[in-house]
């Protein structure tokens, strides 16, 4: 029964080619757009360590950017 | 003006994303069931009909980011609204992806279906004249640097480009193509069984809600992008 | 709204659209014959500047039981129910092919109606359905 899905009928090459093909290629986008946000975010916070202390104090509490940015950054580690 | 502020904006995509990081799995899994298993097979294709559960909603995609990264372009060009421009930068890769993927989908079904992998027809060359449209514009997002000389070339570029959208859409019925008719169309019956809208459908939703997460994730780095050049100023 | 740069910039706008629609129809007339993929029985019938002996592209509908296959080669007829072109065609043809389909032949033009294809091609329509449905289309249209 398995092998009669996978033939789909003799169009299993055809069928299984193209799902493996959006499937692959939509992981590498997803994994590539991802890869490059988190550098940024690793990137920004590391230029805000460099801060001094109560500015960086101060506009944490300001900016929901990097608030939000400080929040994901908190999760991988 | 200050509800498309970047921090306004950064809050939104973080819940949009965790929303649809939630229910991405579940549709998935159903999306991928019924276009594999639970769908019937064609009268004349046979297992074949199940490729178009992935090409149809990739050409539809596609075709509507490009209309939909043209007009912002124009937009853009006469009124500078710097949020629009991220939206074309991070629309640009993902239109360019499921183009591609529509035309290599498409030629594995024809393979079977007609016999040849390519031909060059008028839909399936309007669609590859889109495909470089797409890799015109995301060149020149690249390696224009200057702001004034990028939206004009972007501008020129989404006009041509958008001339040929409807010559893709009506091509089918305009001249006799090797590639047949519509079966959805907006007004009157579509021509594709309902329990082959079913698949149909839940696919092209999968997909959307795919490209939305990309390009939510690439506008929060563009964002960043511009946030951490002015970080000393904040 | 409209600032002086706003409406230069209008400007380049039209100016770039009127000159691609001037280039777009200039293109068209040009390529009005080439555009189509393929020319059908009737028109391969009233044109006249079709030379015998050169490569075309045909397409109609592989007509009712006209289909005669021996161990070397494939003959049938293409119709577009006005006119009737005969196919000699020896090679294997896509499983799609079959009486009452559409089809689309390349090759060379023999007289009029005389056609020795290179290459057979399977037109699929817009139709989509399970093949239960189909059965019981059939059976209504008796």
């Amino acid at each position: 029964m398995i092998i009669e899905f996978l033939k789909m009928g003799g169009y299993g090459f055809y069928v299984w080619l193209s799902f493996l093909i959006v499937f692959t290629f939509c992981s590498l986008l997803f994994y590539k757009t991802r890869k490059t946000l988190k550098k940024y975010e690793k990137e920004f916070a590391k230029e805000l360590d460099k801060l001094p202390a109560e500015h960086k104090k101060r506009i944490a509490k300001s900016s929901k950017v990097i608030s939000s940015i400080l929040a994901s950054k908190n999760k991988l580690s | 003006m200050e509800f498309f502020s970047f921090g306004n904006i950064i809050v939104y995509i973080d819940k949009f994303i965790k929303f649809i990081n939630s229910i991405f799995f579940v549709i998935l899994i159903i999306g991928i069931s019924f276009a594999l298993i639970i769908s019937p097979v064609d009268y004349l294709q046979g297992d074949s009909v199940r490729i178009m559960y992935v090409h149809v909603p990739s050409a539809w995609i596609g075709l509507s980011i490009f209309s939909l990264i043209a007009v912002s372009t124009i937009l853009n060009f006469i009124f500078k609204i710097k949020n629009l421009f991220l939206l074309i930068k991070s629309l640009a890769p993902i239109g360019l992806l499921f183009t591609c993927l529509s035309i290599v989908t498409g030629s594995i079904w024809g393979k079977p279906t007609w016999g040849t992998w390519w031909a060059w027809d008028a839909r399936l060359t309007s669609m590859l004249v889109l495909m470089l449209f797409y890799v015109l514009f995301i060149i020149s997002l690249k390696y224009f640097k200057n702001n004034e000389n990028l939206t004009k070339i972007l501008s020129i570029l989404s006009i041509l480009g958008i001339i040929n959208i409807p010559i893709i859409k009506y091509s089918v019925e305009w001249w006799s193509t090797l590639h047949q008719p519509a079966s959805i169309k907006f007004l009157g019956t579509s021509s594709i069984h309902p329990s082959m809208l079913i698949p149909l459908f839940l696919m092209l939703l999968v997909l959307l809600l795919y490209c939305a997460l990309i390009f939510l994730m690439k506008y929060k780095t563009e964002i960043i992008k511009i946030k951490k050049q002015n970080i000393k100023r904040l | 709204m409209l600032t002086k740069k706003i409406k230069t910039r209008l400007l380049f706008l039209v100016s770039i659209i009127l000159i691609t629609l001037s280039f777009l129809i200039f293109i068209y007339l040009n390529l009005k014959q080439n555009i189509l993929y393929f020319k059908t029985p009737s028109e391969i019938f009233t044109n006249t500047t079709i030379e015998a002996s050169s490569m075309i592209r045909v397409g109609g509908m592989v007509k009712k039981d006209s289909i005669q296959q021996n161990n070397k080669e494939i003959r049938f007829i293409l119709t577009d129910y006005k006119k009737e072109l005969i196919v000699v065609y020896s090679g294997t043809v896509p499983n799609l092919f079959s009486e009452e389909q559409g089809a689309v032949v390349e090759g060379i033009l023999n007289d009029k109606k005389y056609l020795i294809a290179d290459r057979i091609l399977a037109k699929h329509d817009e139709n989509y359905m399970p093949p239960q449905m189909k059965k019981i289309l059939k059976e209504n249209a008796k």
